[in-house]
């Protein structure tokens, strides 16, 4: 005996309304994990990136630092020329005045420069002659003085006059005059 | 009326609870603090990125510093580094003497690291100071660094002046290299 004149359907767990909730939360979810996922990435994606950053700024700290050894090189070798350049000038410029400081009737026949003094070998028509024409600007230049002359058979005579700086001395008159310098400035 | 609730429908409200819960649970709990450490992140990574962009900066300056120190600089530099050849030395200051011969070259100890030190013995004739004088212009123009120093000797031999002198030459250690 039919009870009902339409044909029996299947029920099932998964109604329509369950359906629009899945998918609803289906979504949703995956969504929510998706976004997770990315700032998983992202999160690892800095620490590489931060990795790159703190190896290229040690590389380039190390940069920094052998170029400004290589500076201080570079500025150290050009001081030390220039000192050297200046001493050989003012040695040049020591000889010019030393030979422009003999007068034309003194000879010299031999001359030593030393780090503090200055040996001089020659012949003078006489003391004279040498006591004012060389000994007085030597003696103004250097703090000891010492000659000694030998007679020649032709009436003029052979000398050897030894002169030298007294470091201490002058390290002193540096100083004064420095101290001099100031004064004026402070003066003015 | 009816006022029952179908035990299907409790079945869908606590599984839609169940899903909210664990959406706002996830949410609150898991993505909002990670999504505000990704924002301390970047703006952490935007600072960092501008500190290395200014030490990239310092380092081009530097460079840039360096090469024209270097090419200002490039006589002197060449100079420290050429070895000292005698032979060479002899040919390019020839003009300046009659004759001229030189020691073997000996090491000075001077504790300087960047430097080494030699010291060479010369002696020469000349016809006159000004020659002495023009060598000493010379040698600061030279291929060396080199320091005319002290005793130098002068003395009158017939029409010539025999010179005897020592010179430094300066040289870049294996250190400074």
């Amino acid at each position: 005996m039919k009870l009902s004149y339409v044909k029996p359907r299947r029920k099932s767990v998964f109604t329509s309304e369950i359906q629009l909730l899945f998918v609803f939360f289906g979504i949703t979810i995956l969504m929510l994990f998706f976004t997770y996922a990315f700032l998983l990435y992202k999160d690892y994606k800095f620490s590489q990136d931060m990795q790159d950053i703190y190896k290229n700024k040690a590389r380039i700290e190390s940069n920094i630092e052998k170029m400004k050894q290589k500076i201080t090189l570079v500025e150290k070798k050009n001081l030390l020329a220039e000192k050297i350049y200046t001493q050989n000038s003012v040695l040049k410029d020591s000889i010019t005045n030393l030979f422009d400081l003999v007068p034309k009737r003194i000879t010299l026949s031999e001359a030593q420069l030393l780090k503090n003094g200055l040996v001089l070998y020659g012949v003078t028509p006489s003391k004279d002659v040498y006591n004012f024409m060389l000994q007085a600007p030597l003696r103004s230049i250097f703090h000891k003085t010492y000659s000694s002359f030998y007679p020649l058979k032709n009436g003029w005579l052979r000398f050897v006059s030894t002169n030298y700086v007294d470091e201490d001395e002058l390290e002193d008159e540096i100083e004064n005059s420095l101290e001099m310098d100031e004064g004026v400035e402070d003066e003015g | 009326m009816k006022g029952s609730v179908s035990r299907q429908n409790i079945y869908l409200l606590a599984l839609s609870t169940f899903l909210l819960v664990f959406v706002l649970l996830f949410s609150f709990a898991v993505l909002i603090p990670k999504g505000q450490e990704y924002r301390e992140q970047r703006n952490e990574l935007r600072q960092k990125n501008l500190e290395l962009k200014s030490y990239e900066d310092f380092s081009k300056e530097t460079l840039s510093i360096l090469k024209k120190l270097q090419s200002d600089n490039r006589y002197i530099i060449e100079a420290f580094r050429n070895e000292f050849d005698a032979q060479r030395f002899k040919k390019q200051n020839k003009e300046y003497f009659v004759s001229l011969d030189i020691s073997e070259k000996t090491y000075i100890d001077k504790k300087e690291e960047e430097f080494n030190i030699y010291e060479v013995n010369t002696t020469s004739h000349i016809f006159s100071p000004k020659s002495f004088y023009d060598f000493l212009d010379s040698i600061n123009k030279g291929d060396w660094i080199i320091k005319v120093n002290f005793p130098i000797n002068f003395k009158r031999d017939d029409d010539v002046i025999r010179s005897s002198f020592t010179m430094r030459v300066y040289k870049d250690s294996n250190r400074s290299k």
